[in-house]
């Protein structure tokens, strides 16, 4: 006749003490898993419930018939610091120097640059790692202004964006003479903190956000593209949110 | 040396596992550093690994633009209430002035925003040490430290014999740790996966722009 083995969930340690430290190890293993796993669809779950404002950004679109909201990215209330090699963000520092394909090359400081045609657009950033700002208000000059006060050669084809520590990063001519690309200074009425790019910082909010350089030190047209820091290191050379050109 | 080759065969793990410890001792400042600040950097859009930045706007009657330079720095200086500034700077529409402790005190109008920010002292260093942009000795250094995780990981899959080492468990365990990213791969398609159509939407005039000819 068989004998009947009561099945049980857990061993008898104390019969079998030398299962006592492999069966703690299994609970422990199973406990932080099942802690993980909790934690993981718990914060994801508040995210999404509590993210209103992508949800309502999702629903609306663009004048040029675009959703608002590229795909792949949520709205944030406020920039993000995303690092980098920060300028000393002294005003009193600052000099932006115009040149490459242009006749006229020319350098502006602070109070300069101030004193040049100045325009507030509203625009939209978009950054790489996923996440979006609406609506800011960004004061600065328009790179075009820039262009035509240089005197730009014809044959420009791209801008390149120079910063601090060798930084840049390269933009179409078509996207940085829109009327949104800037050299700018102001976002919402307010001076940028250092970690934003503080004193001035580039800004082409139809592309990725690392396009827009922080403390912005030149502004070089050329004829032949020059990928920058972020393309040469695996990201997108163009970086259009709407075409999710995140890495190349 | 046949009694050589003979030791070897027979304790090649034991010496497998010796430098496996050791190595172990050696990562693990390496892997602190690097793991903290990897996961703080992963969530960079989250929270600012670097620094605490705290920002407040005070409001003043606006400056009159025909206020002379001192009286306009008076102004700013009393509203912020930071004592004397190291640096005052005005043109245009702004009054600037800079602190010692680098606090930034700027009025535009009738706001002035105090700017101030400190490290977290961890995080900071941590994050300067993994992105090994511009440093130059250290990138060889974490190079290294790469070869000893490299070590790490092969020679852990030998250390062990029978059901616990590559025979059951860690075979079991090693193809769940490679599960992971290949699946993650396959169901992403990878970085070489073809992009979503541009979201050009047709407009109510029946009108449907192109995407840019322009790279």
């Amino acid at each position: 006749m068989a004998r009947t083995v009561p099945v049980s969930e857990s061993p008898d340690l104390d019969r079998y003490p030398e299962l006592k430290e492999r069966w703690d190890r299994r609970n422990f293993i199973r406990s932080a898993a099942a802690g993980t796993l909790c934690m993981a669809v718990g914060g994801t779950l508040l995210r999404i419930a509590a993210d209103d404002l992508t949800k309502q950004a999702r629903a609306e679109k663009r004048p040029d018939g675009r959703p608002r909201l590229p795909p792949g990215q949520r709205t944030l209330e406020a920039l993000r610091a995303m690092g980098g090699e920060e300028g000393d963000g002294e005003v009193r520092n600052f000099r932006l120097r115009v040149h490459g394909a242009v006749k006229s090359p020319f350098e502006v400081d602070y109070a300069g640059l101030l004193k040049l045609p100045q325009v507030e657009k509203v625009a939209d950033v978009h950054c790489v790692t996923g996440w979006s700002l609406l609506g800011g208000k960004w004061k600065g000059v328009q790179i075009a202004t820039l262009a035509e006060k240089a005197g730009m050669k014809g044959d420009a084809r791209f801008v390149i964006l120079e910063a601090w520590h060798g930084f840049t990063s390269n933009v179409p001519l078509s996207d940085a003479m829109k009327d949104t690309s800037l050299v700018t200074y102001r976002l919402d009425g307010k001076p940028f903190p250092l970690q934003h790019g503080a004193p001035v910082r580039g800004l082409v909010p139809d592309l990725y956000f690392w396009k827009s350089a922080k403390w912005i030190t030149g502004i070089k047209f050329v004829r032949d593209d020059e990928p920058g820091y972020w393309e040469t290191r695996g990201y997108h050379n163009h970086a259009d949110p709407w075409k999710e050109e995140r890495y190349g | 040396m046949a009694d050589v080759a003979g030791l070897v065969k027979k304790r090649w793990r034991a010496w497998l596992r010796a430098v496996h410890r050791d190595v172990g001792y050696l990562a693990v400042g390496f892997t602190l550093i690097y793991a903290l600040s990897g996961i703080a950097m992963n969530h960079i859009d989250d929270w600012d690994p670097n620094f605490h930045a705290s920002e407040r706007t005070i409001h003043i009657a606006p400056i009159p633009d025909d206020a002379t330079d001192d009286a306009a720095v008076a102004r700013v200086t009393a509203a912020a209430g930071l004592g004397k500034p190291k640096d005052v700077y005005r043109a245009g529409d702004e009054v600037r002035l800079e602190y010692e402790d680098g606090t930034k005190v700027t009025a535009i109008g009738e706001h002035v925003t105090v700017q101030s920010r400190s490290s977290r002292l961890f995080f900071r260093v941590a994050c300067w040490l993994h992105a090994t942009r511009g440093k130059q000795a250290w990138k060889y250094i974490s190079d290294v430290y790469a070869l000893l995780l490299l070590y790490l990981a092969t020679s852990g899959l030998f250390m062990l014999k029978g059901r616990l080492g590559l025979r059951w468990r860690g075979t079991l365990l090693v193809g769940l740790g490679l599960a992971a990213p290949l699946t993650y791969i396959v169901l992403s398609g990878g970085p070489g996966a073809p992009q979503p159509d541009p979201k050009l939407a047709t407009t109510d005039s029946g009108f449907r722009a192109l995407p840019s000819d322009d790279r």
